[in-house]
């Protein structure tokens, strides 16, 4: 491991293999799933998959701000994105069908769950959260896994970019502008669903969609 | 005859400056991008042209129609802004046109045009249910202005906001809510969702739909309202509206009342 990287995750001390353990463990999750859909010749409704570990800085950072102790034990138990977890998907229908399968992985069991594609925040901001217990060798990690589509995902990493500015110009109508784009790439999500359900229907039965009326 | 059709043309074309200027000072016949519409009834082909090229120039979509006939066979279509109706055409004047129309509880504003200059015919058509009216030759210029003028009245009665149930449309920004969520709609969307929200429990054929929004002479495959109606149908859905729309097999669509209350709050 470079020193560099290691100097940052110093704060983490034994569990940070743990940590390590469990993001590799999901990443291979994610992998076999991918293969399975492979094997069998079908879409997959994962577009890309990405996992980090809170650099030190950040974790106090984030310690600090909610005024709790800065100990490794207030980073691994008090707050849930030590370990996240980011499932990007192709379409709206993708995002809880994975949603699915992460309930269903053996050894985690949900503690939380919000659903930001169904009330969005008032940014505009769209994903489905999940903050997950891993059960890994008798230890556990909190995990939070963010599960969202492209359009989404696009979006977030514009509004982030936002976020970590100092100083924007225009920044009231950027935040309007950057309200109105959300809401139409959440229109523009749904009708592309919409579309996707109608090319299946219209394989499943000929002539029932575009060779008949109405 | 001949010398009076040359003046109106030196007319027409005199007024083109002003028809510029007009359209910078006033209020656009655009309106968040949804164009005005507007039906044509006149006879002499050469005027018709005129108008309809100042017309379009001017951001308003015109259909054309040439006799009487025609021009009550289109408004009764009641997909107009506004009727500009000649008075003298062939098969039916334009008088006995309004007054078939008002008949019908067709409100469309309608101006009427005249080549007469004759107080009997304006009395008359301003009784039978004119607007306004507009005597030949005339400058553009007025003739965009009346226009105008008559649309707006209209507008004065329209809410900016149209709300359904727990769901709202905004005119302002298409945006279309519910209580947790909301959805910018693209222009063609906004327009059959505002079109149903005006039609409550009431049928909307696919027609209406594809002659209001796509308009007469487009070559879209008429299953395109069916494919418009499934992205309005997913997003209210995802926005727990208590209303949906329902389909009349081979006719149309209607928004009602879901018939499942599990979902719908009707705390409002």
């Amino acid at each position: 491991m470079h020193s560099l990287y290691q100097a940052e995750y110093m704060f983490y001390k034994d569990k940070l293999a743990l940590l390590q353990d469990t993001q590799e463990m999901f990443l291979a999750s994610v992998g076999e799933l991918h293969q399975n859909y492979i094997s069998k010749g079908l879409r997959e409704p994962i577009e890309h998959c990405k996992a980090r570990i809170k650099c030190a800085r950040s974790a106090k950072e984030k310690l600090k701000r909610k005024g709790l102790p800065i100990t490794l034990d207030a980073a691994l138990c008090q707050i849930y994105d030590v370990l996240g977890i980011r499932v990007v998907c192709t379409f709206i229908n993708d995002v809880y069908l994975m949603r699915n399968w992460v309930a269903d992985l053996p050894g985690i069991s949900i503690v939380k769950e919000k659903d930001y594609i169904k009330s969005p925040k008032p940014n505009g901001y769209r994903s489905y959260h999940m903050i997950v217990e891993v059960t890994m060798q008798n230890e556990t990690v909190f995990a939070e896994i963010q599960i969202r589509t492209l359009a989404m995902d696009c979006w977030a990493s514009l509004e982030h970019q936002l976020k970590y500015k100092q100083e924007v110009r225009y920044q009231e109508m950027v935040v309007d502008e950057l309200k109105r784009c959300a809401d139409e790439l959440a229109s523009t999500d749904m009708n592309l669903q919409a579309i996707r359900e109608l090319i299946k229907l219209d394989i499943g039965k000929p002539d029932n969609f575009f060779g008949s009326k109405g | 005859m001949k010398e009076n059709k040359i003046k109106g043309a030196m007319q027409r074309i005199a007024s083109f400056n002003l028809t510029y200027f007009s359209s910078i000072v006033s209020k656009p016949a655009i309106c968040m991008g949804i164009k005005m519409r507007l039906l044509l009834a006149e006879d002499e082909r050469e005027l018709s042209n005129a108008l309809v090229a100042i017309l379009k120039h001017n951001h308003y979509s015109v259909d054309t129609v040439y006799d009487g006939e025609d021009a009550l066979d289109y408004g009764l279509t009641e997909n107009y802004d506004g009727i500009i109706l000649d008075i003298m055409m062939p098969k039916k004047d334009g008088l006995e046109v309004l007054s078939q129309l008002r008949k019908h509880s067709i409100t469309v504003p309608v101006l009427m045009l005249t080549a007469k200059s004759e107080v009997d015919d304006r009395i008359m058509g301003l009784d039978a249910g004119a607007d306004d009216y507009l005597t030949k030759p005339f400058s553009t210029g007025e003739l965009l202005a009346r226009i105008r003028a008559m649309t707006r009245r209209k507008d004065e009665f329209t809410p900016n906001t149209l709300q359904c149930g727990n769901i709202c449309l905004s005119r302002d920004n298409f945006e279309l809510s519910g209580a947790e969520s909301s959805f910018r709609l693209a222009n063609k969307e906004f327009q059959m969702m505002e079109m149903l929200m005006n039609n409550v429990n009431r049928l909307v054929s696919t027609e209406q739909f594809m002659e209001r929004i796509w308009g007469y002479d487009t070559e879209t495959e008429i299953n395109v309202v069916w494919v418009y109606i499934s992205y309005l149908r997913k997003k209210l859905a995802s926005l727990d509206a208590n209303f949906e729309i329902r389909v009349v097999r081979g006719v149309g669509y209607r928004l009602e009342e879901c018939i499942c209350i599990e979902n719908c709050s009707t705390n409002l």
